[in-house]
């Protein structure tokens, strides 16, 4: 990486709290309405122009199928460095949590460790980040004002807008999260907010201001980068690093159907208790 | 997994292995039933044989459509009447059910669900 952490943080958390102009007039029309009058609409999107099309040529090609190489360790920056600061460049990374929410963290691991298992079990999706770690392959689509990125696992779309709004101030909270984006040079910088309270891939407490960022890099046309990092100003004392997951590209692949309740046999319950159904297997569609 | 670990098991889709005996392998024979080439998980019923002169149809995990096609597999890899032998994680709960290690047919063809990916690129 370019550039110092100490700067990216710096820089990260400027650009966190200011919102380009243009954005921050739609936000002040939105905020002065009366509660009588409907909420001021949307910004409607500009029509991409021929020129916005071959600008989208000018960016690094992010477009296509990629996947964490099954196996891969730290030192080969597949799945075992999720974990890893640097991709395998450093030690283990632990999560500097508030007194507030480390005393949390104690319950909630009290709980994780009765569960068998967790509501991925029963078809939810993982959620942001752990939705970008699964042993599935993900695509990436580049359209002007846009990157989207479908994930064969539980066959999720992310839109990630690039067109220079803000992040909202309090989105409804998803799985996956509201994401925009913006470029740095050749790196796609991807904030995500809104989070419901689901494990997605974090065994920490989180609160409901966290915010994920991404840097989304090739390092080579065939390797794409994707540092995670996650701030959270009311759990973490410090912004923690989740590392580089390293995606290699598959030119040949296209992502398949995952539609989770079409056979769905394994479950847990509310107290953490799973179990799989062998009930009746005519039942099942295929 | 620790508290401060800071991230779950990556190599698991969907659920934890929590429902198999780890320390446990079970080689069950018999006849296919009925393969289901379906998400999360595909599943082979399998006819075997029981001590009283009977059938068991033991249910037996596998990998999604999604990644076994990526190993070479179809959804006619396995058919009905099929004979094989599959050597499974059994379930804790000694229901007849398990997750599947390896199979071989008695031609001595090895099936494996997480073989080599047919075309990396």
């Amino acid at each position: 990486m370019p550039r110092s952490r100490n700067v990216f943080y710096g820089f990260l958390a400027a650009s966190l709290l200011i919102a380009p102009a243009g954005a921050a007039q739609v936000t002040a029309q939105a905020a002065g309405s009366q509660s009588t009058t409907p909420p001021a609409p949307k910004a409607a999107r500009r029509a991409p122009t021929p020129a916005d099309w071959a600008a989208l040529g000018k960016l690094p090609d992010f477009t296509g199928v990629w996947e964490i190489p099954l196996g891969g360790g730290a030192a080969r920056g597949g799945r075992g460095a999720a974990n890893r600061t640097g991709g395998g460049r450093g030690p283990a990374n632990a999560p500097s949590l508030t007194p507030e929410y480390a005393a949390k963290g104690q319950e909630q691991a009290r709980l994780a460790a009765k569960a068998e298992d967790n509501p991925s079990a029963n078809c939810l999706p993982p959620g942001m980040p752990g939705i970008m770690s699964q042993p599935y392959p993900i695509e990436v689509l580049m359209t002007p004002g846009q990157v989207t990125i479908v994930t064969e696992a539980y066959t999720q779309v992310r839109h990630i807008y690039t067109d220079g709004r803000p992040l909202p101030e309090d989105p409804d909270p998803s799985f996956d999260g509201t994401s925009v984006g913006r470029w740095e040079g050749d790196t796609l910088v991807v904030e995500t907010a809104g989070f419901e309270p689901v494990p997605r891939g974090i065994s920490f407490p989180y609160s409901e201001k966290m915010k994920i960022v991404e840097r989304f890099r090739l390092s080579d046309p065939e390797t794409l980068n994707v540092e995670t990092t996650i701030l959270d100003p009311l759990a973490l004392a410090k912004p923690y690093e989740m590392g580089n997951r390293i995606f290699k590209r598959h030119r040949s692949w296209t992502i398949a159907e995952y539609v989770c309740e079409e056979n769905n046999r394994n479950f847990v319950d509310e107290k953490g208790k799973a179990g799989i159904n062998l009930a009746n297997p005519q039942a099942s569609p295929k | 997994m620790s508290l401060m670990a800071g991230g779950t098991s990556l190599a698991v889709a969907h659920h934890s292995a929590a429902v198999f005996d780890a320390s446990q392998q079970k080689e069950i024979t018999g006849t296919v039933k009925k393969f289901d080439y379906s998400n999360p998980h595909t599943w082979v019923w399998l006819d075997v044989p029981n001590d009283q002169g009977g059938v068991d149809t033991w249910g037996v995990e596998g990998m999604s459509p999604n990644f076994l096609n990526r190993r070479g597999w179809t959804r006619t890899t396995l058919k009905p009447g099929d004979k094989l032998t599959i050597t499974i994680r059994p379930m804790k709960n000694g229901e007849k059910g398990g997750m599947w290690i390896t199979a071989k047919r008695p031609d001595g063809e090895v099936l494996l669900m997480n073989g080599p990916i047919k075309d990396a690129n």
